[in-house]
This record gives structure tokens, sequence and C-alpha cells, in this order.
């Protein structure tokens, strides 16, 4: 295992520890309020932001935060308008922003930005400042989930009477959308762009069935999410197959364990 | 009409609210006094639950003035955890991964404020309430697994763990079997007396709904009556409110059917 002992490897395994911690606890929050598709909608949005940073000559990752939190709260505005159905805006928002990145790109002149790992991940290449930003935004976005606990359960649970109990739920909702954000733009470091939704999506869905209890449910979730992360990542080495790309069919495979052996869900619930 | 010195738990003042270019709510006046239990009926898409979230404060009036416990423009001003707020049933996913006593424990989170996490004390006032509500035995499963008016119950629970001076069900009864509807408004009544509530009702159910309630309030889109319940409920009020012929039948004190003659001729 000497494979350890290198430290691209070391830096490739703590980032996938920490963000398959946060992206599987984001996950349950997804999954529980329905914002899959929001994710999926911040996450291709975020390329936007990379092009543009590339071709402003500033850090790709930073600008891709910043357009993508903007995205998300133009989202979460849009779907409380109530104008258009919230899956058209996200519909919409989207592809808008993707192709906003592909005319910066045609601007830039000289060295481009390497696109594919933006897209499809690049775990094996996370720099010592990579893993500073990583942890540091890491910790953050956990930081406030654990400060606004109850006011988030109460929020996903019952968002009305959340705000007849004096819950700020606009504060909530739009504090949910910039973790998700957040989450996002620095997980694409692993998985890309184009595959980091479903690490907020199958963690949180794959624990769903797994029990009736919101803690355990969080409990399950970091399980499979780091679990699989970690198996994806070292089977990606043995095999010499792409690493975002395994972990995600790793953990859709602990996904489907769960579905067939799911053990309270059988029971049909009233 | 109810009557008290001191300040009106709620206050209604010409309040009109329009959706979608539809005027639901018209000229609204009401007063509710403190300790009034007060029943709300009035046919579907008259404007009751539009009512609630006015006093509420969930939707501001287009025009007119809403004061609850004194303080205009509820929602923004009006003391929180004052109101215990039971909606309709069918908001809520039945499937989210609670228990019971995690959705009585929410009742705690608003008077607990941000930062706080909720404690011993928190845990013993949300078992107190489902012990009130008979239904401590059920603090472990999960509340989808509960039958419809287990789960109102849980809902009262919970309504009351902020300790309010003021209690709104929105159709408590939906979805409960008529033996345990009586049950349930008896409780309801109970918890009144207990705790010194103000409790405001929504209800389909007109006659049983007038067998425990003080006051009566029939709405549609306009307050027909509010007034003292059983005197106010006659045939004539209800067709107005409802507006169509309508056949009463009663239970309880009331003569088991009374029937608007249309045709005196008929009666020989």
């Amino acid at each position: 295992m000497e494979i350890l002992a290198l430290e691209f490897m070391q830096r490739a395994i703590l980032a996938g520890l920490i963000l398959s911690v946060v992206c599987s606890v984001v996950s349950v929050y997804v999954v529980l309020k329905g914002l899959s598709f929001i994710g999926v909608g911040i996450a291709h949005s975020a390329f936007g932001g990379v092009a543009l940073g590339a071709l402003l000559g500033l850090n790709p990752i930073g600008t891709a935060m910043v357009f993508s939190v903007g995205v998300a709260w133009l989202i979460g505005l849009a779907s409380k308008r109530g104008q258009l159905s919230e899956d058209a805006t996200i519909g919409i928002f989207f592809p808008v922003a993707m192709a906003f990145g592909v005319i910066c790109i045609g601007f830039q002149e000289g060295y481009t930005v390497d696109l594919f790992s933006y897209l499809f991940g690049s775990i094996l290449a996370v720099g010592r400042q990579d893993l500073w930003l990583i942890s540091l935004l890491g910790l953050l976005v956990l930081f406030f989930i654990a400060g606004f606990f109850k006011e988030l359960l109460f929020f996903i649970f019952d968002e009305e009477l959340a705000r007849v109990n004096g819950i700020p739920v606009t504060f909530i909702f739009y504090m949910l959308l910039t973790l998700i954000a957040i989450t996002v733009v620095v997980s694409i470091k692993i998985v890309g762009i184009i595959l980091v939704s479903s690490l907020l999506v199958i963690p949180g869905s794959a624990s769903y069935l797994l029990t009736h209890r919101f803690n355990w449910m969080m409990v399950y979730s970091v399980l499979i999410g780091t679990g699989s992360t970690m198996v994806g990542l070292a089977i990606s080495y043995k095999f010499d197959l792409a690493a975002g790309a395994t972990i995600v069919i790793t953990s859709a495979f602990v996904f489907l364990v769960c579905l067939i052996f799911a053990p309270k869900r059988s029971k049909a619930l009233s | 009409m109810t009557s008290s010195e001191s300040t009106p738990i709620v206050k209604l003042d010409s309040v009109t609210v329009s959706m979608n270019g539809k005027t639901v709510l018209d000229d609204i006046n009401l007063v509710i006094g403190p300790g009034v239990h007060t029943g709300i009926i009035g046919p579907n898409g008259g404007g009751k639950t539009t009512l609630l979230k006015v006093i509420l404060g969930l939707i501001p009036p287009d025009r007119g003035t809403v004061q609850l416990f004194g303080h205009l423009n509820p929602g923004e001003t009006s003391p929180k955890g004052m109101v215990g707020y039971v909606p309709q049933k069918c908001v809520v996913d039945p499937r989210f991964p609670v228990s019971v006593f995690d959705v009585v424990m929410m009742g705690r989170y608003g008077p607990l404020g941000l930062f706080r996490r909720p404690g011993k004390k928190d845990r013993d006032v949300a078992m107190e309430n489902l012990q009130k509500v008979e239904m401590e035995k059920f603090a472990d499963r999960p509340i989808g697994h509960l039958s419809g008016g287990e789960q109102q119950k849980v809902f009262i629970a919970r309504a009351l763990c902020s300790s309010p001076q003021l209690l709104i069900l929105d159709e408590p009864t939906t979805g409960v079997d008529v033996q345990s509807q009586d049950q349930f408004y008896r409780l309801i009544n109970q918890l009144k007396i207990e705790l010194g509530l103000t409790v405001i009702m929504v209800s389909h159910d007109v006659g049983m709904i007038t067998s425990y309630i003080d006051d009566l309030v029939c709405i549609n889109q306009r307050v027909f009556i509010h007034g003292k319940s059983p005197d106010v409920l006659s045939e004539k009020i209800l067709q107005e409110t409802y507006g169509c012929e309508v056949e009463m039948i009663f239970h309880g004190h009331f003569p088991h059917r009374v029937i608007d003659q249309h045709n005196p001729e008929e009666t020989e």
C-alpha cells in the first residue's frame, strides 16, 4: 500500500472524506425538501462561473462560488414568486448558465482551463491549497447546519407552521440554498459538475429507505456517502478507472442494495 | 355578540382579501374575546381557511386591519408562541422520518429561539402535552404510522407546547371517523377549560360543532352571522351562508330531525 504514502493520494482521500461527509449531510435536506433538481441546476450553473473565472483570470472556483450562490438565490426567488413552476424555472436557468460558460470559453485566447477536470472531477489533482479551501468551506457548511439544526428540521417538515411558530423561514430557505451551492462547488473537485448532484441525492435517498428517525437518517447518509466514496476511490485506483465516475457508480450500487433490503420501508405506511 | 372589557384576542376591521382577482373575503368585521370558543362554518371556497390565515398573519389583507392580542399586523409584530395553530391535516408528508415525540418537540423550537438546544425541560413539556391528548404511548412511533385522528391529537399537543393563549384549528376532524369526532371536540373543550384558552375552530361539521362552541360565525366571503350558538343557528341563516336549501339534522340536545318545510300545503 505504498500508494498511501504518496501525498496526492493522501490529499485525495482526505478531500473525499470531508466532502462526502458534507454532501451526505446536505443530501438529507435536499431529499426531504425535494430540492434534488435545484441541486442539479446549481451544479450545472457552476460551469458558467468556472468559465467566467477562467476568462477573467480569476480563481475559477471562486467565481463559480459567487455564480452558483447567485443562481441558487434566483431559483429560490423564482420558485417563491410562483409565476412559473419551479422545475421549469430551473430548466431555464441552468442551460442558460452553461451556454454562457461555453461562450466565455470561446473568448479565451491561449491557455484554456482544463474543462474535462471541472466537468468530470479530478480528485487525484487536489493540491494543498485546494485541501485547505475544501476543509474550511466544508466546516462552514456543517457549522451552519449544526447551528440551525432545529430550525432546518421544522422548515423542511412543515414550512407554513414553522413560520407561524416564529421560525425565520425565508432566511432558512435562502441559507439552505446557499449551503447547497457552496457544497456543490467544493465537491466539483471530486466528481465534477456533471455528476456532483448525485452526491446530494444518493446518500440521502438510500438512508431514507433505512429508518424512520431523522437523526439516524443523517447518520446512515454519512456512512453510506463516505463509505461509497472511499470504496469507489479504492476501486478506481485498483482498476485504473475514472475516480469520480467510480464513486458515483459505487454509491448507486449501495442505494440499490438499500432499496432491495429496506427493512422498515417494506411495510406500507397508512 | 361576544362582549369583553379587556383587549379582544382577535379584531378584524373591514378586512377584504382578494386572490387572483377574486374576492375571497369581503369587508369582514369580527371581534373575538378571551376565553371564548368560536366555531367558524361555511361552504368550501367561502374563505374559512383564508380567514384563519389572515388572523395568523400569513396573508395580509388588501384592505382593513387585523389585530391579534391588540397588535396590528400579526406575523410581523405579534408575540410568537401565543398562538397555537393546528393546520389542516393533509399538509404534512406522512412518510417524513420523525416520531410522534419529534413532532411535538417542534412546538418547542419557536419558544426556544435561535441558537438554543432543546433540553430536559423542553422534553418534559412535550411529554406533558402528549399526555394531555392521551397519546403518550405513541411517542416513539413514526408519525406516518398513525391514523388521521391520532395524528391530529399529536398536532394539538405540538400546538400546546408554546403555552399559547389562543388555539386555532382548521378542520381538525377531517379524516376522523364519526364516533371519534365527538371525543375530539370534547377533548378540545376540556383543554380550553383546563388551560384557559381562547379557541377558534373551523369545521365542516355544522351539527356537532354547535354542541361544544360558545359562538358561531357563518362565513361565505362575508360574515353572515356571529353570535351565541345555538341561538343563531337557524335554517334561514344556514341557507344564506351556504346559498342553498338546507336540511338540519342535530345531535345531542336537539331533536333528531328538523326539516325546513318548503310548502305549507304539505304539512297535513
